[in-house]
């Protein structure tokens, strides 16, 4: 509790300091698009969970002023995303950037994934293996048959 | 005296709960039903107990009674009628009460179903229900009790939290409760067929359907939960990958793997050590989730307090999972079994990539859910893993899993011929593909709207192709139209409930992509009288009222929408309780079948003369909604006993 009331009151202060000095200029036309990208990758920092883009709090809309203001000013999103990180640490970011420790949470999905589909293609070539053993004793087939079974066989995913 | 009586009768369920366990266990290992007949009275004595316990709770909120500290902490007087009923289940210990309460109900429904029908492993799963319901009750006995004096009495209440005073509090909670709770009694079947060793196919049919059922409610929750999200949370959106969420969308994908792996088992007698492991899974699972939720691990919008109960939890976890898993080790000689596939090109293998790419998703669901936590540990540094980084990872395993959903159901079992092949798949390509050009010749750049919209119409049409093909054949018989898709649907309800799931999927799917490609969003503030432009639509700014409620303040903006002619008069809100630091936003919109138009009051001036609004047109979501119903309808469908011809 008293660290969330600690992070709120460094939020206020932060950004009472960041809105005045760039408000003051007069803001050049900024796409909204950017601004929502901007926004949809940053932590409102009042709520759980929800990205500055989509809450609907008054912090949620300061900060998406503060980003409107300094990609007027100039900078390029990775400029105005790094304002944040710097003020915020890294939990600003709702995805993990990747490198470090964090490339963990991208690569270890991924190998699990791999894990699953050569476990499967294992078991499955396990249990066909008695397919390909009785190819050639078993009954006479038809040759343009049993040619057209290995196709099919072969040409699985 | 609420309170006294209240924890006397959670003491006396407790232990009677205990006996309930024992005697059943005893009763099956030494032979003697008399003692299984005894854990059914405990049983019985349980949920009367719980039942009476609810009760009581829920007299003390109709009466504001707040001697009792559970009553004083979640309700005041301003609380209307209500939501002080909801209002029972809207924190920790009183949705604990809801839970222990359903697994007592889930108990006796169990008692009475299969007290007859499954001699052998009966008794054991009644033991397994029983203490897991002892734990519950042990958890409302020593670390959430809601039987707890408020010294002194309160004159009022705290009052509850605003975001659940909402209609959906009853619905959404109680069904995704059922659903948890509903996943214990196949969980109980496999601790039997593991005790008593007969792992064949008995306890799978004993809990299809009971898992169809679990799988039903949850999905019910999970779908009232996104609508809940998107009305009363104000933000635009239906799903956050919230923690919460995300623990219960964890179950509902094992659980998922299970419904289809278990097919396989009982067509080819295959797999029995992974449907059980499956069904460990999930049910641990629910438990994760509850421990996740309750304990305040991690920060979540639905963390209700942080206290001795999440390492109760865990404990709990660690002790059922040890448990499960060390009986699959012992029984694993009877689990393995000989696997024989016919073909590698065969719905068999669709299946098992299926369960492949469900349990991945759940992987790395539970991944992301904890990496902030193990972040913590061993860098010591924060972090969120949040919605950008599920919608990346998860999009190409559900679309993956949505393409075979078009294949699965419809390639042979045992061996696909090229016949087979060609005469289900090549409609269904052609207009998938077709789709896709459509798609890209009407404008649409974004890669993954085509590739979602071209697979949706891929694996619509197999599923046409297939009911029109069988209902073509019953035609042929000299059936009506009417009876023989009625026919059709009520003697092959497992399977066509299944494809009317998938349309459901299919709808949801192209709602979520939807409202990711196309909804648009901006923020205005306007002096009265001013308009906004959003999409093709006006909102003019009206007027904001001051409005006394019974337990808030509210303030009101109207603002009139148009296209050309006027539509609506939109209110968003902005409500203020005194219990609460911030205020709660209020939303209204304007819902669609094309798109939704949907408002959030922010700031505003004192004297009314100016507001900031935010505007967003969000595209397709009411499609979410009616893939919802579709995909519930199909549910029950599969659960209606099964009349098949023979």
């Amino acid at each position: 509790m008293s660290r969330l009331g600690l992070r709120l009151l460094t939020s206020l202060f932060f950004l009472s300091a960041a809105v005045s000095p760039v408000t003051a200029q007069p803001a050049a036309p900024v796409s909204e698009e950017t601004v929502h990208e901007v926004a949809a990758q940053l932590r409102c920092v009042v709520c759980q969970n929800l990205s500055v883009d989509d809450s609907p709090s008054e912090m949620a809309s300061q900060m998406r002023a503060i980003i409107r203001d300094r990609l007027a000013a100039g900078e390029r999103p990775a400029e105005v995303r790094q304002y944040f990180v710097d003020r915020y640490g890294e939990w600003i970011l709702l995805s993990p950037p990747r490198r470090g420790f964090n490339l963990l949470v991208w690569l270890v999905p991924l190998a699990a994934v791999g894990v699953g589909l050569v476990t499967v293609a294992v078991l499955v070539r396990r249990w066909t293996r008695h397919l390909r053993d009785h190819r050639p004793t078993r009954v006479d087939v038809d040759p343009a048959m049993s040619e057209r079974i290995r196709r099919e066989v072969d040409s699985g995913p | 005296m609420t309170v006294d009586f209240g924890y006397g009768m959670t003491l006396v369920a407790l232990v009677l709960a205990i006996y309930g366990a024992a005697a059943a266990a005893v009763g099956a290992r030494a032979g003697r039903p008399a003692l299984v007949e005894s854990a059914q009275h405990a049983a019985l004595g349980v949920f009367v107990l719980i039942t009476a316990c609810f009760a009581l709770l829920t007299y003390a909120f109709l009466t504001f009674d707040f001697s009792v500290r559970y009553v004083a902490t979640n309700t005041n007087l301003g609380t209307p009628f209500y939501y002080r009923i909801t209002g029972v289940w809207g924190a920790l210990e009183g949705s604990i009460i809801l839970w222990s309460w359903m697994l007592g109900l889930y108990t006796l429904i169990l008692i009475l179903r299969h007290r007859d029908s499954a001699r052998e492993l009966y008794p054991w799963a009644l033991a397994t229900m029983l203490g897991i319901l002892a734990f519950f009750l042990l958890v409302m006995t020593i670390a959430a009790p809601p039987f707890q004096r408020q010294v002194p009495v309160a004159a009022d209440g705290r009052g509850l939290n605003p975001l659940l005073e909402d209609t959906g509090m009853i619905t959404h909670p109680v069904a995704l409760y059922l659903g948890f709770t509903g996943f214990t009694v196949p969980f109980a079947f496999a601790m039997a067929a593991l005790i008593t060793g007969r792992v064949g196919d008995t306890w799978l049919v004993l809990t299809r359907r009971w898992t169809i059922v679990a799988w039903y409610f949850l999905s019910l929750g999970l779908l009232i939960g996104g609508w809940w999200s998107y009305h009363v949370l104000g933000w635009g959106g239906y799903w956050a990958w919230d923690p919460v969420e995300n623990a219960a969308f964890m179950p509902w994908l094992t659980a998922t793997a299970f419904l289809h792996s278990v097919m396989i088992q009982e067509r080819r007698r295959m797999l029995k050590l992974w449907n059980i492991v499956l069904v460990i899974l999930t049910f641990g699972l629910t438990l994760f989730g509850t421990f996740l939720t309750r304990s305040g691990v991690i920060a979540s919008v639905h963390a209700f307090t942080q206290g001795s109960i999440g390492a109760l939890f865990l404990g709990f976890l660690a002790l059922v999972m040890l448990t499960a898993l060390g009986l699959v080790a012992w029984r694993w000689e009877a689990l393995r079994s000989q696997g024989e596939l016919d073909s590698v090109v065969s719905r068999e293998s669709a299946f098992l990539l299926n369960n492949v790419l469900l349990i991945a998703a759940a992987f790395t669901v539970f991944f992301g859910t904890v990496f902030p936590l193990l972040s913590e540990a061993v860098r010591g540094v924060k972090v969120s893993v949040g919605a950008p980084f599920f919608n990346q990872v998860n999009v190409p395993l559900f679309l993956s899993l949505i393409f075979l959903m078009g294949v699965g159901p419809l390639i042979a079992w045992r061996r696909a011929s090229l016949e087979n092949l060609k005469r289900n798949f090549l409609w269904p390509v052609v207009l998938g593909v077709a789709a896709a050009a459509a798609a890209f010749v009407l404008g649409v750049r974004s890669a993954l709207a085509v590739l979602t919209l071209a697979t949706t119409v891929f694996v619509g049409t197999t599923i046409g192709v297939d009911f029109v093909r069988a209902t073509r054949a019953r035609l042929r018989v000299g059936e009506a139209l009417i009876p023989a898709v009625g026919g059709l649907l009520r003697r092959h309800n497992r399977r066509y409930g299944g494809f009317v799931v998938h349309l459901g999927i299919l709808l949801i799917a192209l709602g979520v992509t939807g409202s990711h490609a196309w909804s648009v969003q901006t923020e205005a503030t306007l002096r009265r009288g001013e308009t906004a432009e959003l999409a093709g639509y006006r909102f003019r700014f009206d007027d904001l009222t001051a409005v006394e409620e019974s337990n808030h303040f509210k303030v009101v903006g109207a603002f009139t929408v148009s296209n050309g002619r006027v539509l609506d008069v939109l209110r968003p809100a902005k409500k203020f309780y005194p219990q609460e630091q911030s205020p709660i936003a209020y939303v209204d919109y304007r819902l669609g079948l094309k798109e939704d138009v949907y408002l959030v009051l922010g700031d505003f001036a004192r004297d009314g003369t100016q507001a900031t609004i935010k505007l967003q047109v969000n595209r397709l979501v009411s499609w979410i909604w009616i893939g919802g119903v579709v995909l519930t309808l199909g549910a029950l469908l599969a659960i209606l006993p099964e009349r098949r011809t023979a």
